[in-house]
């Protein structure tokens, strides 16, 4: 794969707690969940970018918009 | 990457693979009549198959080859030559345009837009195409007019 | 990622190396696919001229690139090709975030997602047959399907793997590949929903 680079992160406990508890849950190494989440980031970031909408919907169909610019 | 190296490993996925169709979300279409429409819509490759079938056989006369010879020269099967030559609808390999492309001095990539097994958005190629084929007939002897059209075709395909 | 990887050259038998690699470009894609194009459509017009051969030729899907650029620049994005001296044999799209594991033991885990997969015509024994031409090189789409489950392990994802399988290919991933069929998706024509679990992965790259 490509060269890696080292960065510290400074997370709070809480941060911690929950890096620890969805690194368990998605069978995940805490670094490979980091780097989900940019992904994820960016992802979601260059559609909204373009214009583009992200919404939940509920169990009853109705929508909620997630996030704007 | 750890690939496989296992010659009995890739040779069984090998086997696999060749009984079905692998793709995902790609080219293999449904064969339906939208379809033949589709493949038919594309007028330019009966041009420049009629260019290409005279090409050869003009080329061939100008060496004062027979199908037989040429085959042999060009390491080329005979019966693919011969059924290139009659102009039916057949689809040449890929080898074979290669074979007469390096026999001929010609680049394979045009020879293969023009056989029809690739499509390249060029007009001037189209033109080029036409031009050739209303000039070149398929008589025994090569006559002088013929001669020089080819010549010119044959430079045009070597330019860019 | 570039690295030499060995396929089988049909007309000698013998193993010859190729290149694997995880930038092709959307240019190169295109190049590609109006190579391929004519003629996948001349031998399926060869096909469809012989009585019913039993097979199923799958539906065609027009993979929309003409917004493609900016997403193969995502970090979710791996766009793999097989490459023989320079020309492109295979080509496969994947994706590490759309999508996450549908079967109830592994649900919600990440897994690497088998956007779209496709080997060159050339290389297609059935459609190679069907023109009545050789088949070029054989055992690519094991590569990129194999370069799939790799890419997995490698994110730590354990092998985890997921595709929708147009309806010709159903047979090769349940059957040949060992995968779970795990539901039709609505959400996506109805296409067959297949999944990889670490297990089934693990046995599919060493051959059980």
């Amino acid at each position: 794969m490509n060269p890696k680079r080292t960065m510290t992160l400074n997370l709070t406990d809480q941060e911690m707690s929950v890096l620890d508890e969805l690194s368990v849950q998605k069978d995940l190494s805490k670094t490979a969940l980091i780097r989900q989440a940019l992904r994820l980031y960016q992802m979601v970031d260059a559609r909204i970018s373009r214009g583009e909408k992200l919404f939940f919907e509920d169990q009853a169909k109705q929508k909620a918009e997630l996030m704007v610019l | 990457m750890r690939f496989n190296r296992d010659r009995n490993w890739l040779a069984k996925r090998a086997d696999q693979e060749d009984q079905h169709f692998i793709s995902v979300g790609g080219l293999i279409s449904q064969v339906d009549p939208a379809w033949q429409a589709d493949v038919s819509s594309m007028p330019d490759v009966e041009t420049t198959r009629t260019a290409f079938v005279r090409l050869l056989q003009l080329a061939r006369r100008e060496r004062r080859l027979s199908l037989e010879q040429l085959a042999q020269k060009a390491d080329v099967d005979l019966a693919e030559l011969v059924k290139i030559e009659a102009a039916e609808e057949f689809t040449p390999t890929l080898r074979t345009i290669h074979q007469l492309a390096s026999f001929l001095s010609l680049p394979a990539k045009k020879l293969m837009a023009l056989a029809g097994l690739l499509q390249v958005k060029d007009p001037s190629l189209q033109q080029a195409s036409v031009r050739f084929a209303a000039r070149s007939e398929p008589v025994e002897d090569v006559s002088p007019e013929e001669h020089a059209a080819l010549e010119e075709y044959v430079k045009f395909l070597n330019e860019q | 990622m570039r690295e030499a990887v060995p396929i089988i050259d049909n007309a000698s038998g013998e193993l010859v190396d190729a290149d694997i690699f995880d930038e092709v470009t959307l240019a190169h894609f295109i190049e590609t696919q109006a190579e391929w194009r004519p003629i996948v459509l001349a031998a399926a017009r060869a096909l469809s001229q012989k009585p019913n051969q039993g097979i199923l030729i799958p539906r065609h899907f027009h993979w929309d690139w003409t917004r493609k650029e900016a997403e193969l620049k995502l970090l979710a994005v791996r766009f793999y090709g097989v490459a023989y001296e320079g020309q492109l044999q295979g080509i496969m799209k994947v994706e590490t975030v759309a999508h996450t594991c549908r079967l109830p033991e592994q649900q919600g885990k990440p897994l690497v997602y088998i956007d779209y997969i496709e080997v060159a015509p050339w290389n297609i024994k059935v459609l190679m047959t069907a023109m009545g031409q050789p088949q070029r090189f054989r055992a690519v789409g094991t590569r990129l399907f194999e370069a799939a489950v790799q890419q997995s392990l490698e994110e730590d994802f354990r092998g985890r793997l997921g595709l929708h399988a147009l309806p010709g290919s159903e047979g090769f991933y349940i059957n040949e590949c060992g995968m779970t069929p795990v539901g039709r998706d609505p959400h996506k024509e109805n296409l067959l929903w297949c999944e990889f679990t670490p297990e089934q992965a693990e046995r599919y790259l060493s051959g059980e």
